[in-house]
C-alpha cells in the first residue's frame, strides 16, 4: 500500500512540474547574466535564440534571469531592446532581481526603467533555485 | 565673438531641433553616432581598442631638373610625411584608445579618448604621441551634445572612421581643401641640405603644426531619428577652428552644419549597408599668421554632398565639394596658405566584393581644382590635379586586411612656373597592412 501511495505521490510530483513546464516542453533552460560584459548580453539572447530554433518554440520552456550588472540587459534603454522583445513573443521570459533594481535604485537616484518584457522576482538567484527545483537545467553562457 | 550670421544659423538649426525632438529616436548606424555614442544598456566602463596601419609606398615620378640646381622634388613627388624620400616603410596610424561610459548603469553619458603614435601629419613634426580625440557626450532625448576634441561634420572621406578607409592616399580634393594645415609665422619652405634628394622645395618642415586631421574643439549638438524607414541625422557645432591645435588663435568660431538621410540595407557598425545621402557646411575665420598687426581676418568656407550607396556586393560613393579662402597651395608653400581662392573637386568610387572570396577590388577617379578665381586674387595659380586609382584589398578576417592601390595622377597648372613641377608628377603604388583590434 505504502509503495503504491508512493507511486502515486511521484507520480503526482512529475504530472505537477510538467504541467508547470508547459504541456509539450520536452526541455526546461534557464538561464543567467549577471555579468557586467556587454558581450554577454548578446551571447545570452544568442544561445536563447538557439534554444529555440532547436527545440522549437512549443518545445521548450526558457527563461532568463538577470541580476547584479547583468541586470542591464533588461534597462528598458537596452540596445538589444528590438531583440527582447522578439524572444519575448516565441514565449521567453525574462526576470529581473529586484534586490538588484533596489540597490541600482540606490546608486541612480531612482529605479532603473526596465524593458516591459521583464518580470521583477524578489531575487534572481532564489528564482534560479526555484525553476531548478521545478526540474529546469542552469546554463550560464 | 560669435557673428550675426553665424548666431542666426544657430537658431534656425535649433528651431529644427526643437521640432524634431518628440519624433522617435533611431539607433542609426552613421559617423555620428558611431563616433559620439554608445549602446545605451550595453557599453562597458572602458573598453580598449586601436589600430595600427603599417605600409610602404613608391613614388614614381620625376625631379624637376634646375640648370644649376639639379634635379627638385616638390611634395606631390615624395612619399609622405616626411617627404624625404620617393620609396619608405611606414607606420602611418597606430592609434590607442578608450571608450565607454564612466557609470554603466547610466547610459547618459559616454566618452571617446584616443591617441595617436604613428608618422604622419599629426605627428611628423615633433615625433610625439598626440591626443587625437577626447571628447564627452551628454544623451537626451531631444538632443546629445559632444564636447571635446573630435571629428568635424563634413565629406564622408573625412568623418568616415579611417581604418575602415578603401584605399591607402586620400583625394586630391579632400587631401588639400579638407584637410587643413595651419601656418604659423615664421613657417617657410627650408632647404634639406642633409639629404641625398634635394627636397628643397618640399620640406614638411615647412609647417609646423600639425594638420587638422578633420578635427577641432568646440561642442556639437545632434542627433537621429527614425522616419518612414530612414535614419536621419543632423550635426550642428561650434568650434575653435584651429584643427588638433588645442586653444584658439581668434575670437571667431566656425560652424558646422550636417545632415544626413540613411536607408539601411542591413548589418551594423562602420559597415553597414544602405543608401546615404548627405549634404554639409563649415565656415570660420583665420588669422593672419605671416602679418600680426592687422586685425582682418580670411574667411574659410566649405561645403559639399555625396551620396554613398552600398549593398553587397557593390558600393558606389560621389562627393562633390567646394570652398573659398585659405586654399592650400602645397606643403612648401605656408606663406601662401592665407589667400581668398576658390577651388571645387569631386570624386566617383566603384568597389566590388567578389562573392565567396576575401577580395575587394575597387576604383576611384577624382578631380580638383584650386585658384579658379586666381586671375582677380592676389595670388595663387588655377592647378588642376586628376587621379586614377585602381585598388584591391584581401580581407584576412574582419579585422585584418592588405589594401593595394595604385594611382595615376595627371597633374597640371595654368602657371608656367608651377606647371613645369606638377608635369612630372606620375603613379604611385601603395600597400597597407591594417590591424584592428
Amino acid at each position: 500500500m505504502k509503495k503504491i501511495l508512493g507511486i502515486i505521490a511521484a507520480m503526482g510530483m512529475l504530472l505537477s512540474v510538467s504541467a508547470q513546464a508547459g504541456d509539450f516542453a520536452e526541455q526546461s533552460i534557464v538561464l543567467q547574466i549577471s555579468d557586467p560584459n556587454p558581450f554577454k548580453q548578446t551571447l545570452v539572447l544568442n544561445v536563447a535564440n538557439n534554444i529555440i530554433k532547436h527545440y522549437g518554440q512549443d518545445k521548450v520552456n526558457l527563461e532568463i534571469v538577470a541580476f547584479g550588472p547583468g541586470l542591464r540587459l533588461l534597462f528598458a534603454e537596452n540596445a538589444n531592446q528590438d531583440r527582447i522583445a522578439a524572444l519575448s513573443s516565441t514565449g521567453v521570459k525574462f526576470s529581473a532581481c529586484k534586490n538588484t533594481i533596489n540597490a541600482m535604485a540606490k546608486k541612480l537616484g531612482h529605479p532603473p526603467a526596465l524593458n516591459p518584457n521583464a518580470v521583477p522576482v524578489s531575487a534572481g538567484v532564489v528564482r534560479i533555485v526555484d525553476l531548478m527545483n521545478k526540474g529546469y537545467k542552469l546554463v550560464k553562457p | 565673438m560669435i557673428n550675426k550670421t553665424i548666431f542666426k544659423k544657430t537658431l534656425a538649426a535649433a528651431a529644427i531641433v526643437a521640432g524634431l525632438s518628440a519624433i522617435q529616436v533611431a539607433e542609426a548606424a552613421n559617423w555620428l553616432m558611431l563616433q559620439g555614442t554608445e549602446r545605451p544598456g550595453t557599453a562597458g566602463r572602458a573598453k580598449v581598442w586601436g589600430f595600427i596601419q603599417a605600409q610602404y609606398q613608391a613614388d614614381d615620378s620625376e625631379p624637376f631638373t634646375h640648370p644649376t640646381d639639379g634635379d627638385l622634388y616638390i611634395p606631390p613627388k615624395l612619399i609622405g610625411p616626411n617627404l624625404t624620400s620617393q620609396q619608405q616603410f611606414n607606420v602611418n596610424r597606430a592609434r590607442l584608445g578608450l571608450r565607454g561610459t564612466g557609470m554603466p548603469l547610466d547610459s547618459s553619458v559616454n566618452y571617446f579618448l584616443l591617441a595617436e603614435f604613428g608618422n604622419n601629419g599629426i605627428t611628423a613634426n615633433d615625433n610625439d604621441a598626440v591626443v587625437s580625440d577626447a571628447s564627452i557626450t551628454v544623451n537626451t532625448d531631444a538632443v546629445r551634445i559632444r564636447t571635446g576634441l573630435f571629428k568635424t561634420p563634413g565629406p564622408e572621406e573625412a568623418l568616415q572612421a579611417i581604418h575602415v578607409f578603401d584605399y591607402v592616399n586620400f583625394t586630391s580634393v579632400t587631401n588639400q581643401l579638407m584637410l587643413e594645415r595651419f601656418p604659423q609665422l615664421g613657417d617657410v619652405n627650408t632647404a634639406r641640405a642633409d639629404l641625398a634628394l634635394d627636397t628643397n622645395k618640399g620640406s614638411i618642415s615647412a609647417y609646423s603644426r600639425p594638420v587638422g586631421a578633420f578635427r577641432d574643439t568646440g561642442v556639437q549638438f545632434f542627433q537621429s531619428y527614425k522616419m518612414g524607414g530612414w535614419d536621419h541625422s543632423y550635426a550642428v557645432m561650434l568650434g575653435n577652428g584651429n584643427g588638433m591645435n588645442f586653444g584658439d588663435t581668434n575670437n571667431s568660431k566656425d560652424l558646422y552644419l550636417y545632415w544626413a538621410s540613411e536607408k539601411s540595407f542591413g548589418g551594423k557598425g562602420p559597415r553597414m549597408q544602405g543608401l546615404k545621402i548627405f549634404a554639409w557646411s563649415q565656415s570660420g575665420k583665420r588669422y593672419d599668421a605671416y602679418d600680426i598687426t592687422t586685425t582682418d581676418e580670411q574667411d574659410r568656407t566649405r561645403s559639399g554632398f555625396g551620396v554613398k550607396y552600398l549593398k553587397m556586393p557593390f558600393r558606389v560613393t560621389f562627393e562633390t565639394m567646394s570652398g573659398n579662402g585659405m586654399i592650400f597651395q602645397g606643403q612648401h608653400r605656408p606663406q601662401d596658405a592665407i589667400n581668398d581662392l576658390e577651388a571645387s573637386g569631386n570624386y566617383l568610387d566603384f568597389g566590388y566584393y567578389i562573392p565567396n572570396s576575401k577580395w575587394e577590388v575597387d576604383l576611384r577617379v577624382d578631380t580638383y581644382t584650386r585658384g579658379e578665381n586666381h586671375g582677380t586674387s592676389a595670388a595663387g595659380d588655377e592647378s588642376t590635379f586628376d587621379t586614377n586609382t585602381v585598388a584591391a584589398q584581401y580581407h584576412i578576417n574582419k579585422k585584418s586586411r592588405l589594401t593595394m592601390s595604385y594611382d595615376m595622377r595627371t597633374f597640371a597648372s595654368d602657371t608656367a612656373a608651377v606647371n613645369t613641377q606638377l608635369k612630372g608628377v606620375a603613379n604611385r603604388l601603395a600597400l597597407q597592412l591594417t590591424h584592428i583590434f
